[in-house]
């Protein structure tokens, strides 16, 4: 970018454009570890400036690239092609929290938590809960489609999206969808602009859906001795028609790295840990977590433990929301999947994935929301062995192809972005990545937004 | 710049954003270069040559509290602190250390007569320049905004310092230590005294350390490591030669130096690790001292008139953080106080201080500071006690700012007060 577009872009932004080497380095990575330095750095703070922004790069042609909080596991916040970042961390407000018709409308940089946390004031319920909701950003989730704990139940943030303002890479902005519960007028470009990855438009604001808060939850805490044991446990309890609002599962590997941080002690043989919740009426929730605990009894639990109390959930929680940064324990380089299969064949998958591990001699580290089949697989490596690195890579790939094979997918909700586009024909055949592309050139024609991502020929860098 | 041990430290650092949601300083700046995981990044960058522009890596890694808050959320248990302080030590060897910090921490403060020296030059130059500020917790000069001290409200120093006011022979030789610390020593003697007081109850004999060097910390978060190891190394010597069962710090910071950071400066090939190690298990912080010695139950009860929740208990970031002593703190409240003490809104919220970051940049500083004592106040808490002497120099200066009639005291004076009455 030269010294004139950067002059523009003060125009804008003035004091909120970053150029020195230090604030740029801040805006090269993400939770993937990889880092790409942008050009420059930019904090707006409405959708005008956004708009601007866009308009400039159409006329200089330089990427822009929309962040949230930089918690992606895909690489979608990266600028591998330069340009400068966008930072909606200053765009953060709530605009409105309408108790009325369940409906909240906010800004794009709010923190998922600070949302959750403020609807939970009025008795009201904003579900979706990824483990990093602490940080990530609302932007983010409509971006990735974020799923979470709760998905089970609940479902994922595309389930909770009425309409979106966001500016097209044309520079042209945009409103979709309603605020409303219904809506059926003309395309569904709200669904089609969630989990795009910052590709066709930069959300600049969301209405999102709310539900009433459910009164009750209870937590338990189940020890298998096999990962295949706990994922047939997660099948029993659906089939007796208790839909638990999460039901988590962690390896043995996983909880290891997290335990002795938070004091926790496990029977001898443990393999497999599930963590289940339920929540609801007082009545019902008590009666399904015993029925939950009885389940997992009959599936073999080695024992099966309760959380007394608030404090002692959100306890349970933390341990759970620390696992996947925690990993890094077992070796430094973490390659980070996250397939889904019907959950009738998670044990299937969970064999095969033993298996996999020994045949190649690798460190895999499994946990996720096993109650909606998603499994983070974390091959370990430690980065300074070649031969460990392709043999990770042949891994990875028959993980996806087991997936496909399975009916599943191989993003559950961490989405394309750098880490996973050599894969994705893999899943959607040649015509559907065709479609996809004929669309992205509608809403972007330039290839202004997050150039580089999604699509194979674009990757810039393989994992 | 090379370092391969630092290098390891930020290796661990899994780039997730946890610490945004924690870090003190995040809400100001709005921005990832103020965080850990921008800090950390900015470190590799210069470990590994891709920036070369020391100075500014400088300036972003001053931009911190140290307040530990990431390290302690951290899923990593990333050690943050370390990082930070070793990042500012191996940028500093290359850009060097400003001439005013390398006398002040080279010089005067591993030194308890160059520290003498300096506090009469101190309260000479307060008495010409500043302006008496009468507060709740008695009188303060405030500076000029001209003076480089942008209107800091600072106490009035005193003619003496606690050490200097024992009578020769006094408390020279005991069973128990006590660690004053500069501060209580010199800006704040009546904390000295109260603490000196309140464990002389304790039916053990209680010695002054009188050469104490400074405990180092200053020059440490200054990326002074040298002058911060001669601090060390002094006071390991010394404290070896007094042979003291128990050390003890009503300053949480000093007392970070001792329990923690010491082993940073002395690492094990370090021919006085041992000592240092054997100096360090004696340490321990002032609360936990009155409690075990049974002080508290001793204290008469509180008298009547005693307003219900109106004292609160600020928490040092590293005594109850770090160092993970708040219970103990607000047990000894609870004995000396009765239900004059009540949980504070926002007590674990740090007062902004961060030593040299106050120096820095004042005005966020005090943003921070007024927040947390606005909050305070807000809440209904009259007197703010506490047990560190950064926070109770900053709390002062924002009470003075906002409130002048909050009152902020160390939690020794409170004891030395129940005491009193008996
Ligand atoms: C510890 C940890 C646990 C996690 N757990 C989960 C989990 O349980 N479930 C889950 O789904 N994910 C999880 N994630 C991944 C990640 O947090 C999510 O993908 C999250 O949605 C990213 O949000 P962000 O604000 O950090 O976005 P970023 O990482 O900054 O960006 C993600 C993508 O969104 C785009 N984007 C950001 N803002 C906008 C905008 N306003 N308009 C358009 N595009 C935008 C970016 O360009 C990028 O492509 C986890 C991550 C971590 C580190």
């Amino acid at each position: 970018m030269n010294e004139k577009v950067i002059s523009a872009l003060r125009e804008i932004y003035g004091e909120r454009l970053k150029t020195s080497l230090e604030d740029r380095i801040c805006y090269s990575y993400d939770a993937t570890g990889k880092e790409f330095l942008p050009d420059a750095v930019a904090y707006p703070l409405n959708a005008e400036e956004v708009r601007r922004t866009v308009l400039l790069a159409n006329e200089h042609r330089f990427p822009v690239v929309p962040r949230g909080a930089g918690s992606g596991f895909s690489g979608g916040s990266l600028p591998v092609r330069g340009g400068v970042v966008l930072s909606t961390e200053r765009m953060d407000r709530i605009l409105s929290i309408d108790t009325e018709n369940l409906v909240a409308v906010l800004e794009p940089g709010v923190v998922t938590e600070t949302l959750k946390e403020e609807v939970k004031k009025k008795g009201l319920f904003y579900p979706p809960d990824p483990a990093s909701l602490k940080f990530c950003t609302i932007g983010g989730n409509l971006a990735e489609c974020a799923g979470g704990m709760c998905a089970v139940k609940y479902g994922v943030t595309r389930d909770y999206v009425l309409g979106l303002e966001a500016v097209l890479g044309t520079g042209e902005l945009v409103r979709t969808g309603v605020s409303t519960v219904k809506g059926v007028v003309g395309y569904d470009l709200t669904r089609m602009l969630v989990g795009s990855e910052g590709t066709l438009g930069i959300i600049t604001r969301a209405t999102l859906r709310l539900v009433p808060l459910p009164e009750f939850a209870a937590t338990l805490l189940a020890f298998f001795p096999t990962n295949e044991m706990g994922a047939k446990a997660v099948a029993g309890i659906v089939e007796e028609r208790i839909t638990p609002c999460a039901m988590e599962l962690m390896d043995r590997t996983a909880v290891d790295c997290v335990r002795q941080s938070a004091d926790l002690s496990l029977p001898d043989e443990t393999g497999c840990a599930l963590l289940i919740e339920v929540d609801g009426q007082e009545a019902t929730v008590a009666r399904e977590a015993d029925r939950v605990e009885g389940a997992c009894r009959r599936f073999g639990a080695l024992e099966v433990r309760r959380a007394a109390d608030a404090a002692g959930r959100d306890k349970l929680w933390a341990l759970r929301r620390s696992i996947s940064p925690a990993v890094r324990k077992v070796n430094p380089v973490k390659i980070n999947e996250d397939i889904v299969v019907p959950r009738s064949r998670l044990a299937e998958m969970f064999a095969f994935l033993s298996g996999l591990a020994e045949r190649k001699s690798l460190k895999i580290v499994n946990f996720g929301h096993a109650g909606d089949g998603n499994i983070h697989v974390n091959v370990m490596i430690s980065g300074k062995d070649e031969d460990e690195r392709r043999r990770a890579e042949e891994a990875v790939e028959e993980v996806f192809r087991k997936t496909v094979e399975l009916g599943g997918t191989i993003s559950g909700e961490h989405g394309i972005g750098i880490a996973k586009a050599p894969y994705m024909e893999m899943e959607v055949g040649p015509l559907g990545v065709s479609v996809m592309k004929r669309l992205k050139s509608c809403f972007d024609p330039n290839g202004i937004l997050n150039p580089g991502k999604i699509f194979l020929e674009e990757a810039a860098v393989r994992r | 710049m090379r370092d391969d041990e630092l290098r390891a430290l930020t290796g661990a650092c899994a780039k997730c954003g946890t610490c945004r949601t924690v870090c003190t300083l995040y809400p100001e700046r709005k921005a990832e270069i103020s965080v850990a995981r921008g800090k950390i990044a900015l470190i590799d960058a210069a470990l590994e040559g891709r920036d070369g522009n020391l100075d500014a890596v400088q300036e972003a890694l001053s931009d911190c509290l140290l307040c530990g808050r990431c390290e302690r959320a951290c899923p990593n248990q990333v050690l943050v602190e370390e990082i930070i302080m070793k990042g500012r030590a191996d940028v500093a060897r290359k850009i060097g250390i400003p001439a005013w910090k390398q006398a002040l921490f080279g010089k005067v403060m591993p030194s308890p007569r160059g520290r003498d020296a300096a506090r009469a030059a101190a309260s000479a130059a307060q008495k010409l320049f500043a302006k008496k500020i009468p507060t709740g917790s008695g009188l303060h000069y405030r500076f000029p905004e001209a003076f480089g001290l942008a209107g800091r409200t600072v106490p009035k120093l005193p003619a003496r310092g606690f050490v200097e006011s024992l009578k020769p022979g006094e408390a020279a030789t005991g069973d128990v230590m006590l660690f004053v610390g500069c501060v209580f020593d010199h800006v704040f003697p009546k904390v000295g005294r109260a603490s000196y007081e309140s464990m002389k109850a304790s039916g053990r004999s209680i010695a002054v350390f009188r050469d104490a060097a400074c405990c180092g910390l200053p020059a440490m978060v200054s990326g002074d490591r040298e002058s911060a190891l001669r601090c060390a190394e002094e006071n390991v010597r010394r404290l070896r030669a007094a042979e003291a069962e128990k050390i003890v710090f009503p300053c949480g910071s000093c007392l970070l130096m001792f329990k923690r950071n010491f082993f940073s400066l002395i690492p094990e090939k370090h021919p006085l690790r041992e000592d240092a190690v054997r100096v360090s298990d004696r340490c321990e912080d002032y609360a936990s001292f009155i409690l075990e010695t049974g002080v508290v139950s001793r204290l008469p009860d509180p008298p009547e008139g005693e307003k219900v929740g109106e004292i609160g208990y600020h928490d040092p970031c590293h005594l109850s953080g770090t160092l993970g002593k708040g219970a103990e703190a607000r047990e000894v409240l609870e004995g000396a106080v009765g239900s004059g003490f009540a949980e504070m809104k926002g007590a674990d919220l740090c007062c902004g201080y961060g030593g040299t970051f106050n120096v820095r940049d004042y005005d966020t500083s005090a943003r921070i500071g007024e927040n947390k004592v606005s909050l305070a106040a807000g809440g209904g808490t009259r007197r703010i006690s506490t047990a560190c002497s950064g926070c109770i120099l900053q709390l002062r200066d924002m009470a003075a700012r906002t409130d002048p009639s909050l009152e902020i005291v160390h939690i020794a004076e409170l004891v030395a007060g129940a005491l009193s009455r008996r």
